[in-house]
């Protein structure tokens, strides 16, 4: 287990390195000047050549890797153009958001996901089985950001049920406003026994969360019936069957578990997937995440910022993906042999 | 500055939202206030971050004019009825017969938000720190050669040339009386730079800052000051909220269910829509702010640059933006001096615009010309005209390639040393700093290597001796003046390195919770919201 | 890559082929209904100029008096803010992402086949260089690279074509050289190198036909994925420019006027969603006929 374990870090940690080597690779392609972006439109040549020197920018590249690599090791994410504030700290700003508002989504798409995905391997082959399957296929089919648009302007603009946009409403800033602990407002606001705010930061989620619950939905929902459908298949299944079990309790009791592990590690990593889709759908509900975050990095061409969330969000993956591995090889001695 | 007021589709909005949300949190600590504040506080709906150039009253320059006027006042007011300066912080004034001494007798009794009295010697030092900076608009204050103070109320312009003193005074840039003791009696230019920029103010204005939460949309809050010189008696807001929402569709929510008094900019058709809405008053003003198009004249022949002239389609621009656009005359907008309906004006006229191009070889039937537009992102009006051009272009076998670009970026490639890098047509909004039409002719067609906003790379040594003299000459004899402005306009249009494609039309929404809202388009956007009476 | 085992029945591998295939069919009528679909979409794309009622407006075309139009008997869709009529623009846009769809495809199997056939085949550092190299493309969702590149690219449809491309090889790289090394560990594989037959052979006789049904199935099902990238990077403005009619910049231009013009946004949209969910429901239903072991879905 233990050089299971080593060697899966080790690979992670090369992956990491890779990584990051693309990001740079990526910065270099960048066409234009980004002292010049950086120094302003009212900059002289000699403010873009200091905003050269202090960005770095007029060493070899090679020097510039390695002072990057050095740089992302020690917390040091460079720093974004439009906002002039180091990329890590406004990560640190924004990232709350998105996991709140993926969070959401994913316990939306469980909630979806997990009944339909049992009705459907519990009759395979029926009505609700085609339906429930289009159903799925139509999740992850769905172009989210004109969904967003569309529940937007059916929920919101219409029936006036939900909020358009934002984190909370305006009136709560003057007679509720929160303190934050955490960053994440859901958190917050029950800590400091802020409902008001609690519920308003609710309403607010929801719409984008059932946008970004879409996709997630869909997969888990195939996934879990093909999981199911698969360990009712299994000899140890049909063993319990064979000794009278009722399909309920065959069901429920068995072919759930054994489905349980596979779908708990495509939630691990639907969920750093979801994280790129916020970027389609948070700029459309003002959610001041990730997502508003990168649209507006690449408005103003923030490569820096761009990157960062780049490389934040394949960090985010790496590790999602290496813990499931890890998990999956701790209840599943077979893994590690693979 | 010049770029924006339109607005970006993604900058804005809530990139940074958490931010200083602690801030937020500590400025508003106290008794928590009524839940149904609205008649005490005004929101103000805008779609770009509000103070994106910093905070110091001498330089900045861009679209927190809309908060600063309501911080700061300046010496006179320009009215855009009566076409005069009224009198702000300075009570009267008188010009010497020849016009270079402008004497401005200061209202007694007014105090800057830091405690101070407002003296002569004090606006002298403002105006001064502001012309020594040079930036923003500071270069209104150019006539000035000194200023002097016989007494604590009595402020004297001595002027190098004659010059409408009292209208350089009323500028929406640049012309704010401030403390510059703020930061203590010693400290230097810098750091009262540096103190501005944490944020305070020290203006005499009816507002003062509260909060500023730098990338959230609730921006910027100013509360009253207490110490107002013009008193608080009488219905007033209270609190003033720049609220920064990228989304037309969530500023018409906002606005319709009442959680925004005013909205400064929405698409015309979400305008059109607010239109005999409840609650809702929709206003449209006449603006001195047009969209030019400048058409890249080192690489377009004279020739190429008048077929492009004609071949654009100016009428369907106008249609297309449904009441946004009203049509132009020449480069000076209605309103303004040296304006001119009397213009060899440009008409769409295809026939004539292929004609032309044929001479160069060009248009349909020979060689496709390839020619690059540049436009703001998120502007959706500078989108429309984008593709409208390159559809009325195409039908003269030339392709244009549109390329909507963030401001800096846009402004960054027009500038660009590599010529090779530049566009050919460059979409931009012009409006002046103060009521005065030279800013089309200085700013823009100037010689200027290398260019900063002349991004026609225009130059010609004649039209530079005329535009030197013009504003001399109108302060001395308008009606020369007058004359030269039209005998410029004749000439450029004749030259065609830009075109004023279409005037805007400013078009505002806002609750009928208030009266005394009055456009003023010398101040573009501005609310002086202590002008206006909360009715419910 | 998301995958997990499959479940559906197998066509049973005894019967005839033609037997084996109606059989599945009937057992799968979501796939009959995809296969549908992706057929009338591809008919569309081919007939877009004789089916749309407007096709110059599919082009530079503008009509500056007709702008936001609401549907009516002369424009189904409506028209947009520059006056074109949607309909038509729809129509032609079935010519765009699915053709960008199919170009990235093409290019990223050009690229990954080989590279997964060698590293299966011949294995040792060769194999794990490969396998590294996919390692690090593979730790991107495939938006966020595409995006991160798209964003420091100039927009046009070239650069949605070589991102996306970019990040899609290494799936293909994976799945071959897993197939791949399967066979080539097979009995019967050494026997041809015992009798003497070439490398190239071998590899193109026996490895390459025996992995390539998992890819077909693989392709056909990504076909919806890239349709859907190519839409976001549209919509971000990093992907095809105005006038071309495809349908995530569509969707993205219509979003200043969507409050009060409804159908400029949602026609569009509803073109993506039927046209990934036409050609997902085919490759969904393929994979089941042809790889009943496996799915894979992103």
């Amino acid at each position: 287990m233990i050089v299971y374990v080593a060697r899966r870090v080790a690979l992670a940690g090369l992956v990491v390195a890779g990584v990051i080597v693309l990001t740079f690779a990526i910065a270099h392609l960048v066409p234009g000047d980004p002292a010049a972006t950086w120094a302003g439109p009212h900059a002289s040549a000699a403010q873009v050549a200091a905003a050269r020197r202090y960005l770095g920018l007029d060493r070899p590249p090679a020097v510039q890797l390695l002072s990057y690599f050095g740089g992302i090791l020690t917390g040091n994410w460079g720093i974004a153009i439009h906002t002039h504030r180091p990329v890590l700290s406004d990560l640190a700003v924004v990232a709350p958001a998105s996991l709140e508002l993926v969070t959401a989504a994913m316990i939306i798409a469980l909630v979806v996901a997990v009944p339909l995905g049992l009705i459907s391997a519990r009759w395979p082959g029926r009505a609700s089985d085609h339906v429930i399957r289009a159903g799925s296929i139509l999740g992850v089919s769905m172009p989210i950001f004109w969904m967003a648009l569309i529940l937007q302007l059916v929920f919101a603009q219409r029936l006036h049920l939900l909020p358009v946009a934002g984190e909370y409403s305006p009136s709560l800033l003057f007679t509720h406003p929160l303190t934050r602990l955490t960053g994440f407002g859901l958190i917050d606001a029950p800590l400091t026994g802020n409902w008001p705010m609690f519920g308003s930061i609710l309403g607010h989620l929801l719409l984008p969360a059932v946008v970004i619950a879409a996709y997630p939905a869909g997969l888990l929902t195939r996934m879990i019936r093909a999981q199911v459908l698969d360990t009712i298949g299994d000899s140890h299944v049909q063993m319990v069957r064979s000794l009278g079990f009722s399909e309920r309790a065959v069901f429920g009791r068995f072919a759930m578990k054994l489905a349980w592990n596979p779908v708990a590690a495509t939630v691990a990593l639907v969920f750093a997937y979801s994280l790129v889709n916020t970027f389609l759908v948070e700029a459309i509900f003002d959610w001041p995440g990730l997502g508003s975050y990168t649209t507006a990095s690449i408005t103003s061409l923030d490569t820096p910022a761009i990157l960062g969330v780049t490389l934040f969000i394949a960090l985010v993956y790496v590790v999602a993906n290496l813990a499931v591995d890890i998990f999956q090889a701790a209840i599943d001695p077979r893994i590690r042999l693979r | 500055m010049k770029p924006h007021r339109a607005g970006l589709l993604f900058a804005s909005g809530s990139a940074l939202a958490l931010l200083l949300a602690a801030c937020g949190g500590s400025s508003n600590s106290g008794s928590p206030q009524p839940t149904s504040t609205a008649s005490q506080v005004f929101t103000y709906d805008t779609t770009a971050t509000v103070m994106d150039d910093g905070w110091d009253p001498a330089t900045e320059y861009s679209d927190a004019i809309i908060a600063m006027n309501n911080m700061y006042e300046t010496l006179t007011r320009y009215n855009s009825v009566t076409h005069k300066t009224d009198p702000l912080l300075a009570t009267s004034w008188s010009k010497s017969a020849d016009g270079l001494t402008w004497t401005f007798h200061l209202r007694h009794g007014v105090h800057f938000h830091t405690g101070r009295l407002m003296t002569a010697q004090a606006a002298k030092a403002a105006l001064q720190r502001t012309i020594k900076l040079g930036g923003g608009a500071a270069y209104v204050f150019t006539p000035v050669k000194s200023m002097s103070t016989p007494n604590q109320y009595t402020l004297v312009f001595h002027l190098s040339y004659p010059a409408p003193i009292d209208v350089a005074t009323s500028a929406a840039y640049s012309a704010y009386i401030y403390d510059t003791q703020a930061a203590g009696s010693t400290a230097s230019s810098s750091a009262l730079t540096k103190w501005f920029n944490t944020p305070h103010d020290a203006g005499t204005g009816p507002y003062t800052v509260q909060t500023w939460n730098k990338g959230q949309e609730f921006e910027v809050i100013l509360k009253a000051y207490p110490g107002y010189w013009g008193g608080w008696s009488g219905p007033h807001y209270k609190k003033l909220v720049f609220r920064v929402v990228s989304q037309d569709s969530t500023s018409a929510q906002l606005l319709r269910s009442g959680q925004v008094s005013f909205v400064e900019q929405v698409s015309p058709s979400v305008w059109q829509s607010f239109k005999g809405n409840q609650g809702i008053r929709t206003v449209s003003a006449p603006s001195w702010q047009n969209l030019l198009a400048q058409i890249n004249s080192k690489t377009l022949s004279l020739n190429l640059r008048q077929a492009i002239s004609y071949g654009i389609d100016y009428p369907g621009i106008i249609a297309a933006l449904h009441g946004a656009a009203v049509p132009s005359s020449g480069l000076i907008p209605d309103g303004l001096f040296g304006h001119s309906t009397n213009l060899p004006n440009y008409t769409y006229d295809p026939a004539k615009a292929t004609q032309m191009l044929k001479q160069a070889g060009y248009g349909p039937g020979g060689k496709a010309l390839n020619l690059s537009l540049t436009y703001t992102q998120g502007d959706s009006n500078e989108q429309v005209v984008a593709t409208l051009l390159k559809s009325s272009l195409a039908r003269l076998n030339i392709n244009l390639s549109t390329q909507s670009l963030a401001w800096p970026t846009q402004w960054a490639k027009a500038k660009s040393s590599n010529e090779a890098n530049r566009q050919s047509i460059f979409l931009e909004y012009w409006w002046p700093d103060m009521p005065d039409p030279s800013t089309w002719f200085t700013n823009l067609l100037l010689t200027e290597h290398p260019p900063y906003y002349n991004i026609s790379y225009y130059s010609n040594p004649s039209l530079d001796k005329q535009i030197n003299k013009v504003d001399e000459l109108t302060a001395t004899n308008p009606a020369a003046g007058s004359q030269l402005y039209h005998a410029m306009q004749v000439e450029i249009l004749q030259q065609a390195p830009l075109q004023a494609l279409y005037n805007v039309n400013y078009q505002y929404a806002m609750r009928t919770s208030f009266t005394g809202f009055v456009a003023n388009p010398a101040y573009a956007n501005v609310v002086f919201v202590y002008n206006l009476k909360p009715t419910g | 890559m998301i995958e997990a085992p499959s479940t559906l029945p197998a066509a049973d591998a005894r019967l005839p082929r033609g037997q084996a295939l109606r059989r599945g069919l009937g057992a799968n009528p979501l796939m009959v209904v995809g296969a549908l679909m992706s057929a009338l979409i591809v008919v569309i794309a081919l007939l877009a100029p004789l089916l749309a009622p407007f096709p110059a407006d599919a082009g530079s075309a503008t009509h500056p008096f007709l702008v936001l139009h609401p549907p009516s008997a002369q424009h189904w869709f409506g028209t947009d803010n520059v006056g074109r009529d949607i309909y038509s623009r729809v129509l032609y846009g079935a010519r765009i992402s699915p053709l960008i769809a199919v170009i990235v495809l093409a290019i990223s199997c050009a690229v990954g086949i080989p590279l997964g056939v060698a590293a299966g085949y011949f294995g040792g550092w060769l194999d794990e260089t490969i396998m590294r190299v996919t390692d690090i493309f593979l730790a991107f969702p495939p938006l966020l690279l595409a995006l991160a590149l798209a964003a420091v690219l100039p927009a046009s449809i070239t650069t949605v074509i070589i991102v996306i491309a970019l990040t899609w090889w290494p799936w293909y790289t994976r799945l071959i050289r897993g197939q791949a090394a399967s066979v080539a560990g097979r009995p019967y594989i050494d026997s041809c190198r015992a009798l003497g037959i070439s490398r190239w052979r071998i590899i193109f006789r026996h490895i390459l036909p025996n992995s390539i049904t998992p890819l077909i199935v693989q392709v056909s099902l990504d076909v919806g994925g890239v349709i859907l990238t190519v839409s976001a990077l549209s919509f971000l403005g990093l992907g095809a420019q105005d006038p071309t009619p495809d349908w995530g910049l569509m969707v993205a231009e219509g979003q200043d006027y969507f409050l009060t013009s409804w159908w400029v946004v949602t026609f569009p949209g509803i073109a993506i969603l039927v046209t990934a969910f036409a050609f997902t429901l085919l490759g969904d239903g393929l994979r089941d006929l042809m790889d009943p072991k496996r799915i894979f879905l992103r």
